[in-house]
């Protein structure tokens, strides 16, 4: 089936799905028939990394961008960060181009490693984007201060990244993330280096962090219980072409703790999710 | 018994090895040499007669001790070869920038920037001599010469191994090229370019030393050669021959002193 079948049964059922009251339906991203292609290093067909992607993912939605390595799901992100360029077709974010809103500085960004900057202790690490915004230095210790608070980090702002654990430098990438108000947060696999305990915490810290702050937040992972634990929805992407084979409403009641994962409801998900898969190979 | 332990699993047991057994090995030469009498002065002292003509009083000429001849001239060289490791390192600095950052300067400029550095500098002296006219400015000209190589590749390097996760994170938040290279590639390429400073350092004094010992106007090199010329005394030579190895030493841990005031960050790594 075309992902473009699968987006207006969505659309027509839009109105029927709820995603609770914070989520409003007002469309944040859309992505129309977006392909993004890399040119062969042997001088061959360009390949095909992204194939006629259409998706609109919702004002404060939690989406999941679900597949194999190989399926595109890093390069959508991407796309939509104005990391990469787009081959052909369209994705406007608020109305504008991703290009427009990454220079208003909208994004926040999480990648799968910390990427922090270790000169810089954890304070000046959350700090460094708002040097970059001008908010003045009061303002900024204001805010790093909450932002650790947030992530529970408080008495760690002194130390430098390499006396942290993985897990907590995770933290801290997220708390800068955050630490400039982006409207919409972008994060690569940012727990799969991490063990199965730190992640499950992070798992559950992320969800509250997101209640609390309502930002959309694109989360790309190749763990299906993961996917299925976090998200609204779950866009289930499959590779050669990296395409939309699915999109998987996920109906659990938020908030959600880690207990759900023990109920029948969340493994009919999980089993409806790896189906979504099957189904392609 | 575990301090004991401890201290022959150290790098502690190895220097001492080693510096007990140059000493018998100098000490072997001090006393072959003297037994030969061959020369008037004993041309390699034992190392007691070394340090002790460092504490004599017997004035050597112009009313100066021997450590005082040596000092002073000490002085003279440090002072050039340090003006010159600046104004090196500075211009190697400023390069690795310019190569970065205009696109076409690393390959037009760089490969015959090498060729500089394989001039030996006995050859190049006579070259910086007759382009500034004037000995002191060679020996400082020679010391920065030496000295911005090491210093460019080395930071160049730094530059080019900046994470380009970190550089995509601030092309995410729209950070303009300065300050791309104020907040990440200067701060993360310090590592590299001290570890040029230190390549550097002690080459820069070398030079300097060397090309002392091409005219007078004071300095180490000035009075290595004099001091065997005139035989003013042997053990003013033997001084200089071991406070030049000192301050090429010293000259190397001093950056990495400067190193670690300015990269606390490495200073939180021994720590814990």
């Amino acid at each position: 089936m075309l992902a473009i079948d699968y987006l207006d049964k969505r659309l027509k059922k839009k109105d029927t799905v709820s995603n609770g009251d914070a989520v409003s339906t007002d469309i944040e991203i859309s992505i129309r028939n977006l392909n993004v292609s890399f040119p062969d290093k042997d001088g061959g067909e360009p390949v095909n990394a992204l194939q006629n992607i259409n998706l609109d993912i919702k004002q404060g939605e939690f989406i999941s961008l679900l597949g194999p390595s190989g399926c595109g799901k890093t390069t959508l992100l991407r796309t939509i960060a104005d990391l990469q360029q787009p081959t052909s077709g369209e994705i406007s974010v608020r109305g504008l181009s991703p290009r427009e809103i990454r220079l208003q500085k909208k994004y926040g960004i999480v990648f799968q490693n910390p990427v922090l900057y270790d000169w810089r202790t954890v304070r000046r690490n959350v700090c460094m984007p708002m040097e970059l915004m001008g908010i003045p230095k009061k303002d900024r210790t204001a805010r790093v201060t909450k932002m650790l608070e947030l992530v529970g980090l408080m008495e760690f702002g002194k130390k430098y990244p390499h006396e942290l654990s993985g897990g907590m430098q995770q933290r801290v990438g997220i708390a800068r993330a955050l630490a400039i108000k982006p409207e919409i947060l972008l994060m690569d696999e940012p727990f799969s280096a991490l063990d199965e305990f730190t992640k499950e915490k992070l798992h559950e810290d992320l969800l509250r962090i997101w209640k609390k702050t309502n930002k959309t937040i694109l989360f790309v992972t190749h763990n299906i219980q993961e996917a299925v634990f976090l998200s609204d929805r779950v866009v289930v992407l499959s590779p050669h072409p990296g395409r939309v084979s699915a999109v998987v409403d996920i109906e659990l009641e938020r908030p959600r703790s880690l207990e759900i994962k023990n109920t029948p409801e969340f493994n009919e998900m999980v089993v409806k999710v790896r189906k979504s898969f099957e189904s392609v190979y | 018994m575990k301090r004991i332990k401890k201290f022959f699993q150290s790098n502690n047991l190895v220097t001492l090895v080693w510096g007990i057994g140059l000493i018998i090995v100098w000490e072997i030469g001090a006393f072959i040499i003297e037994g030969s009498k061959r020369s008037p002065e004993n041309v390699l002292p034992h190392l007691y007669q070394i340090v002790a003509s460092v504490f004599s009083d017997k004035l050597v000429s112009n009313n100066q001790t021997a450590i005082q001849i040596v000092m002073s001239n000490a002085g003279i060289t440090l002072f050039r070869a340090g003006i010159g490791f600046v104004i090196g390192a500075a211009v190697g600095f400023l390069l690795a920038l310019m190569m970065n950052l205009v696109k076409g300067v690393e390959k037009t400029i760089f490969p015959y920037l090498m060729i500089i550095q394989m001039i030996p500098i006995l050859g190049m002296a006579p070259i910086v001599l007759a382009i500034t006219k004037d000995i002191n400015k060679s020996r400082i000209v020679i010391a920065a010469i030496l000295t911005f190589y090491p210093v460019a590749t080395n930071t160049l390097a730094g530059f080019k191994s900046v994470d380009p996760q970190k550089h995509e994170l601030m092309y995410s938040i729209a950070a303009s090229k300065f300050e791309i290279y104020r907040k990440l590639l200067i701060p993360s390429s310090i590592p590299y370019l001290f570890t040029g400073l230190k390549i550097a350092a002690p080459m820069a004094i070398t030079a300097s030393i060397l090309v002392d010992t091409l005219q007078g106007g004071g300095g180490l090199g000035c009075m290595l050669s004099q001091s065997l010329r005139h035989a003013m005394s042997i053990y003013v030579f033997w001084q200089i021959v071991f406070v030049s190895a000192i301050i090429g030493i010293l000259s190397y841990y001093l950056m990495s002193v400067i190193e670690k005031l300015v990269s606390p960050y490495k200073r939180a790594k021994i720590k814990g």
